[in-house]
């Protein structure tokens, strides 16, 4: 064995720039799937955060055919006894907070736009919800204050500033029209873009009224003290709620469902392209492999005439490519690991092209990494297999001649 | 020590069949210094290359220390080779990227022998055959004639029953043949080695102690 990784590795050296670049081929798959991979996982995570922080906190209590319309935002389909709701949750000692969403159609001078529209109790929303850390410029929402929050894209798309009135025109809980008369008191800079695109806040009580909500709201939003268990939680939370069977428990992940399917079509995109990549580089294994094993068959002949077994002449080739694997592997996991560092650290701003799209994630303009030890392991470990079990078939074709043939060979 | 008994060998095309055997019997005792020879094409190599069991006959059979080659699975004549027979190629065939001492220790290394006695015996080989002190120089820093004697080195550390040499000399100039041949057939006396050469060179047929005649695949 000693012998033959020594051989393996003389080998290697014998067509340095064959095995260079061959090496730096897969160095560029391994690196790109390790940036790939640390900046999809970093986008999926922050996603998730923004989604949780910003958007859908762990999980909300809704009613039942408000969810199953949930694109429409439905005021008939509300939470009637909130306060009923709250007190059944409170034995499980989570924080929540009364939201009410309808869509409403926005006035600024001459132009107007649709936009969602959500109604929060300023006095309750930060114990499920970020949003009053995000605001950039003037206050948050003060209750029982016909005021509003907007995004800052809304208000640069709108041409907003703090101190402009705005109207709102929404139909009521029972279908009668309303407009509301806003002052903007502040612009929000919020991670998630969703909320920065198209989202006003303005204080619940006032909505309640204007909208004839008499008390009920669109949502109950949870926020689960490790969220990173919602299974659990959820179903506490159904049981607590069984005096409610028009109502149903959502968690961030039904919630966002079109971010996760978003997400998963991009992986899937990814793993395509990076598929792509790794058969460019083991083509490049393979042909090194190839014209290697192709140079080398009188030698091969050589060693099976002084009685080599055919095992050990092709781990000798095995061991070669896994070496060249080794090389590459390495190489791209320094690659990969720089530009990821590059990318944790500082990340990519990427608000020029999201600004006026959506992408899917819930990213607001930099988009960073995480780090994902099993992918840069994995991504050595295959480049090392794959390039070993690349040499397989020109190994064999090789030891399929006969040892005169080999040794005939030219 | 070899017998060689009604062998007959054919290569098939795809349109033609080329008999390179013709029913040869023949036997090689121990210790015997032998050459094969025959013009181009007389069959020598193919019959070199089935005594070293590198090929199977058509029919006949090939008997090594008593024992035939026939039916023996690809396992078993690899061990047979590696255990009893030496090759000393034409184009002596060494690894490029091993060293003198490498190419030879690799003979060894396939019978399990390390260590010290790894070292000891490829020292040794290599001193026998007059490269003391070249140990270290891969084959490209060697002369022809250096590298056929690595090539004799790597054959002999084994200590083989049987040396096949298939035209040892072709490749060299007739000075360094020479030198080759002697040290071979010093080598013969020393060890008892037995040696069977191919060749078509007046100098190696002069030295053989024995001269089997090849003419289109049988013996003249």
């Amino acid at each position: 064995m000693k012998f033959l990784l020594s051989l393996a590795w003389k080998n290697l050296s014998r067509y340095r720039r064959r095995t260079t670049i061959t090496a730096v081929a897969l160095a560029v798959g391994v690196a790109v799937f390790i940036w790939m991979d640390g900046w999809l996982l970093g986008a999926e995570l922050e996603s998730r955060r923004n989604i949780i922080w910003y958007e859908a906190g762990a999980a909300k209590v809704l009613n039942q055919e408000y969810l199953e319309q949930i694109q429409n935002l439905p005021l008939k389909q509300v939470v009637e006894d909130a306060a009923g709701v709250e007190r059944a949750l409170a034995s499980l000692g989570l924080e929540a907070t009364r939201r009410a969403v309808f869509s409403g159609e926005l006035f600024l001078g001459e132009g107007s736009l649709f936009v969602k529209a959500v109604a929060l109790d300023p006095a309750t929303d930060g114990r499920v919800f970020r949003l009053q850390e995000t605001v950039r410029q003037g206050r948050f929402l003060q209750t029982g204050e016909p005021e509003t929050l907007l995004g800052e894209w809304l208000a640069r798309d709108l041409g907003a500033a703090v101190g402009d009135w705005v109207t709102v025109r929404a139909r009521s809980r029972f279908g009668a029209f309303q407009t509301l008369d806003l002052q903007i008191v502040g612009i929000l800079n919020c991670p998630n873009p969703v909320i920065n695109q198209g989202t006003i806040f303005l204080p619940l009580d006032l909505a309640d009224q204007a909208l004839e909500l008499e008390g009920a709201v669109s949502e109950i939003a949870l926020a689960f003290p490790e969220w990173q268990e919602p299974e659990a939680r959820l179903g506490q939370i159904r049981r607590a709620l069984a005096g409610f069977p028009e109502l149903a428990v959502a968690d961030w992940q039904e919630l966002a469902r079109d971010f996760l399917a978003i997400a998963e079509g991009k992986r899937a995109g990814t793993g395509m392209l990076l598929l792509l990549i790794f058969i460019i580089a083991a083509v490049g294994i393979s042909n090194t492999m190839l014209m290697a094993v192709y140079e080398r068959v009188r030698e091969i002949g050589m060693m099976r005439a002084l009685g080599m077994r055919d095992l050990s002449i092709r781990l000798a080739f095995l061991l070669e490519a896994g070496g060249i694997g080794l090389i590459g592997s390495a190489l791209g996991l320094v690659l990969g690991a720089a530009l990821n560092w590059y990318m944790v650290r500082w990340g990519l701003d990427l608000s020029a092209f999201i600004g006026d799209m959506q992408v899917g994630y819930r990213v607001h303009s930099v988009f960073r990494s995480a780090w994902h030890p099993q992918a840069l392991v994995g991504a050595v470990v295959f480049g090392v297999l794959a390039s070993m079990l690349i040499s397989f078939i020109p190994s064999s074709r090789a030891l399929r001649k006969r040892i005169t043939d080999c040794l005939r060979h030219v | 020590m070899i017998r060689v008994d009604k062998v007959t060998k054919e290569y098939r095309t795809d349109h033609t069949a080329v008999r390179a055997l013709r029913g040869v019997s023949l036997e090689i005792r121990a210790g015997e210094f032998m050459a094969i020879a025959g013009p181009s094409g007389s069959g020598k190599t193919t019959l070199l290359n089935l005594i070293g069991c590198l090929d199977v006959p058509s029919t006949g059979e090939i008997y090594i220390a008593g024992e035939a080659v026939s039916g023996k699975s690809r396992i078993e004549l690899a061990t047979l080779r590696r255990q009893k027979l030496g090759f000393v190629f034409q184009t002596f065939n060494l690894i490029p990227v091993l060293s003198a001492y490498e190419n030879v220790s690799f003979a060894l290394s396939l019978l399990g022998v390390d260590g010290r006695e790894l070292r000891e015996r490829t020292l040794r080989a290599l001193k026998e055959v007059g490269l003391a002190g070249l140990e270290k120089r891969k084959p490209g820093e060697l002369s022809g004639g250096q590298q056929q004697r690595v090539a004799i080195a790597r054959a002999l550390v084994k200590e083989p029953q049987i040396l096949l040499a298939d035209e040892p000399t072709a490749n060299l100039d007739s000075d360094t043949g020479r030198e080759i041949l002697d040290l071979m057939a010093a080598l013969n006396q020393t060890h008892g080695t037995t040696f069977v050469f191919s060749t078509h060179d007046p100098m190696v047929m002069e030295l053989a102690h024995r001269l089997v005649m090849l003419h289109d695949g049988a013996i003249r």
